[in-house]
């Protein structure tokens, strides 16, 4: 008898699926889904410890952490140390990074052999058959910190609003898990994965002041939720380069968002658009023959949707390009004055980002000296064929060159009274001066927001 | 003996015969004037402080107590008689601005008044005891007394006088005389009832740091008023720098140079081909020297009391050439344009002037900024806000305030909707004004 009944069991089992599994045996069963992720940006003078969590997308370890985990700037090789914790664990496994992935902004890592064999992927859970409908009840993980041994702790929170920003967001009453980990239904079906938490309008009061307005944003836990619609066919992106190349160039600066108002004035009802307020020179953009207050109305045939609040068409229209790799084309319907045109844009390689710059960090003279961009030349408004000097990255605190005022984000034109033309140049002449010990000043030119100065620095 | 004595009383025991007929020529200003600031058109008032210098009835203030938007200015005399007074004309860039009293309204009244002189500003040393004469605070005729503390002051403000340029082409005496708000534009004066400076402008919060403008600055700038009615300077767009201890670097002769600190873009200077960097050795063949700040104004003076259009031969060093430049100048403008209040729309404005497109890197001048929209009207209600640049109504293009008027006008005769384009940050943003 006894052994009848335990082959009977897992039979009985199976033949009731999810529905026999409370919600206390998917959260721990769910948690192997989820990991906090520790790592550092090293930066000239400093050692940054970040903390963020991460959900696994396949058996390979690999682990997708939110946008805002590293801000876009920083070079990958400032990146150090990826450590991948398992909810409630101590015990760290190394990770290395991948790289961004330009279309959904998600870092990529993955973790070592070890930790792998205790992951199972979010892939592996059905997944909620259409939209969620508003009240329905969702669920999610929130992990604590490091301090806490990344404890994890469940959330609960009801669907408030499912809405297109542009991608289809579910907006829940309260919060329900910590950012980058998933959010599963009472039958432990994938539901999404919670973004960043938006900023909650409070009026502070206080005993002298009355009422300030302020704006909190939960950094832990979050209660917007991308839908697993979006996020599953995306999955497979898995960065080819740690800079996140390819990524696909347009060129237009300044793109602004269309209102109703306008719209109507326009005979554009139900539909928005985007006006290019400037083409960059040089950019496929300009090649197209695209031109600025050109008005964006369609792109491939499909009119820009109205969305809400107005500014999200802006990111609707990114997302279409960035969809795109490199050399592929889209067509545009666009309004010039009142006349209406299709042109075609054949997308090109973006320019290198800050990022990918060259820099060298000096250390006795006390800044980080980096490339001139074209990035660079269109916030300074240079033409093309301007494009000379170098960019000072960071200055430190104290320094030779921070007494005599330099700023990061001031633009090198001159040392010593020679012209800068290339990097190569001005490395080669800050490294003279550094390794020069008898040397007592050296004067720089350097433009800030359109004013030039001549700053002089004194070495002993 | 005796006689001698009746000249001269012993100093405290009372003050000079001519100072106390300078105090006869001191005045109190009250000002109302328009303001365009919040998408309207309000009045605002001032109290000021001003002295007449002359027996036609001629009132020296500050700029920053009558600029021409001023509707009403009103001189209580001191005789405490009040009368109307007009705007001659004024001088941000010196602070300064005359007026001129309503003598018709005085001998109609019977009243009189009397003129302050000037004394010699370039005879002035630190220590010098001076008095300062105004209305602090409204208290009218307040007198207060101390020393010069430096007879040449370097102070330029990029917004001093309601947001107008000042300070670049004159230097400041600074006394320790008490000043506060009101004594603006009242005169600084020696022990004899000499005008040697026009008071004007003090650290707030800071102990006695008070700044006069130079009477001999004063008599120039008031003679160019009464015959024009305005000051014309070139201008050829240089920003200079101070060189102070960089002579060796730049390996110049002693005591020669100005660091050109900025080239404005699209200035006659950047077309000639001068660059931020370079360092101004001689103007005219004659020899520069702005080693320090307090130097700068008279080489900018130089400049702007060229003629208009006239070519001025530059030598600058650069790197270790020298390179000669014939640089054309053209009128100085402010960067503060004509300013006016759309009242329907709730939209004041003020046009976009070459000086502000070049600080601000526009393409050009053409267009007017947004000072104010008012909460509730249409244009506040379409999006536009304080900043933005309105290039467009409609199909018209608005290079000019003048444009905007006419479109605005042709809109109160007849209320449409109206597509507004306006530029922020070179971000190009599409309005609908509505009705």
């Amino acid at each position: 008898m006894r052994y009848i009944l335990r082959l009977f069991l897992p039979a009985v089992l199976a033949a009731l699926p999810a529905a026999a599994a409370t919600v206390p045996e998917l959260f721990t069963e769910r948690l192997k889904s989820v990991v906090a992720v520790e790592f550092f940006v090293q930066t000239e003078i400093e050692r940054q410890p970040v903390t963020v969590m991460g959900t696994v997308i396949d058996n390979q370890g690999t682990i997708i952490l939110p946008a805002a985990a590293i801000l876009p700037g920083i070079p990958p090789a400032q990146l150090k140390d990826f450590k991948v914790y398992r909810p409630g664990s101590t015990e760290p496994a190394n990770a290395e990074y991948l790289g961004p992935d330009p279309f959904t902004g998600w870092h990529y890592l993955r973790v070592e052999a070890k930790l792998r064999p205790g992951l199972v992927p979010i892939t592996q859970y059905a997944p909620i058959s259409g939209d969620p409908a508003l009240s329905d009840e969702v669920w999610g993980i929130g992990l604590r910190n490091r301090d806490e041994d990344f404890m994890p702790y469940f959330l609960s929170a009801r669907v408030a609003l499912v809405i297109k920003l542009p991608q289809k967001t579910a907006i829940l009453g309260s919060d329900v898990a910590s950012p980058g980990l998933p959010v599963f239904n009472a039958a432990g079906q994938f539901a999404g994965l919670a973004q960043s938490s938006f900023g909650q309008n409070f009026l502070l009061f206080s005993r002298n002041q009355h009422a300030t307005p302020i704006l909190l944003i939960n950094v832990e836990e979050s209660s917007i939720v991308l839908l697993a619609d979006e996020v599953l066919p995306n999955l497979g992106r898995v960065p080819s380069s740690v800079t996140g190349r390819p990524i696909p160039w347009f060129g237009a600066y300044g793109l602004q968002p269309m209102d109703p108002e306008v719209a109507k004035l326009l005979k554009l009802e139900n539909q928005s658009g985007v006006v290019l307020s400037d083409i960059m020179d040089g950019s496929p953009a300009a090649a197209a023959g695209l031109k600025e207050r050109d008005i964006v109305l369609a792109v491939d045939g499909q009119p820009l949707p109205r969305l809400k609040p107005d500014r999200v068409v802006v990111g609707h229209f990114g997302q279409q390009i960035l969809r795109h790799r490199p050399g592929e084309s889209l067509v545009l319907t666009i309004l010039r004055g009142s006349e209406r045109q299709e042109i075609s844009v054949r997308l090109g390689d973006e320019p290198k980002l800050a990022r990918e710059a060259e820099r060298v960090y000096l250390e006795r003279l006390g800044f980080t000296v980096r490339e001139f961009l074209y990035g660079d030349g269109i916030m300074h408004r240079a033409k093309p064929g301007e494009q000379a000097g170098v960019m000072v990255q960071f200055v430190k605190p104290g320094s030779p060159v921070a007494t005599a005022g330099l700023r990061a984000d001031d633009w090198v034109r001159e040392i010593d009274g020679e012209e800068i033309k290339t990097y190569a140049q001005a490395l080669a002449k800050l490294r003279a001066i550094e390794a020069d010990e008898k040397r007592p000043e050296f004067v720089l030119l350097v433009s800030r927001g359109g004013e030039t100065a001549v700053l002089r620095i004194k070495l002993i | 003996m005796l006689g001698l004595l009746l000249l001269a009383p012993p100093a405290g025991a009372a003050m000079s015969r001519g100072f106390n007929r300078m105090l006869e020529a001191v005045v109190r200003i009250d000002v109302r004037e328009i303001e365009f600031d919040n998408g309207a058109k309000r009045f605002t008032g001032g109290i000021g402080s001003g002295v007449i210098i002359s027996d036609d009835g001629l009132v020296l203030t500050n700029a920053h107590v009558v600029n021409p938007q001023a509707v009403e200015i009103s001189v209580t005399l001191a005789n405490l008689e009040r009368v109307g007074a007009t705007l001659v004309g004024w001088d941000h860039w010196t602070d300064l601005a005359l007026l001129r009293l309503d003598t018709a309204a005085l001998r109609a009244r019977g009243l009189g008044f009397s003129a302050a002189g000037f004394g010699d500003s370039s005879d002035l040393y630190a220590g010098e005891t001076v008095f300062a004469v105004g209305t602090p605070h409204g208290l009218t005729r307040t007198v207060t007394r101390g020393i010069i503390s430096n007879t040449n002051r370097y102070f330029e403000d990029s917004g001093g006088v309601d947001g107008h340029e000042t300070g670049a082409f004159n230097t400041w005496l600074q006394t320790d005389a008490a000043i506060n708000p009101g004594n603006s534009g009242g005169p600084l004066v020696t022990e004899d009832g000499k005008v040697v400076g026009i008071n004007s402008r003090a650290y707030i919060g800071a102990e006695n740091l008070g700044f006069a403008i130079p009477a001999n600055v004063a008599r120039k700038v008031a003679a160019a008023l009464v015959r024009d009615g305005t000051i014309t300077r070139s201008y050829i767009g240089l920003v200079p720098g101070v060189l102070q201890d960089l002579e060796r670097f730049y390996a110049l002769a002693s005591n020669t140079g100005m660091l050109i600190n900025r080239v404005d873009p699209g200035s006659p200077a950047a077309r000639a081909g001068l660059r931020a960097g370079d360092v101004l050795l001689t103007l005219d063949g004659r020899k520069v020297d702005g080693r320090f700040p307090e130097q700068l104004p008279p080489i900018q003076q130089a400049i702007a009391s060229l003629p208009v259009g006239a070519k001025v031969a530059l030598e600058v060093k650069r790197g270790t050439q020298t390179v000669a430049f014939i640089v054309q100048t053209e009128k100085l403008e402010s960067r503060v344009g004509e300013e006016w209040a759309f009242e329907k729309w709730g939209l004041s404005v003020r046009k976009v002037t070459r000086a502000y497109a070049r600080e601000n890197q526009l393409l050009d001048d053409s267009g007017v900024i947004v000072l104010g929209a008012q909460p509730g009207y249409p244009a506040a209600e379409a999006g536009l806000a304080r900043g933005d640049i309105i290039t467009k109504v409609g199909n018209a293009p608005i290079a000019e305030l003048a444009k905007l008027k006419q479109v605005y006008a042709a809109f109160a005769a007849k209320p449409e909707p109206q597509l507004v384009e306006a530029q922020r940050n070179r971000r190009i943003s599409l309005y609908v004004i509505k009705p």
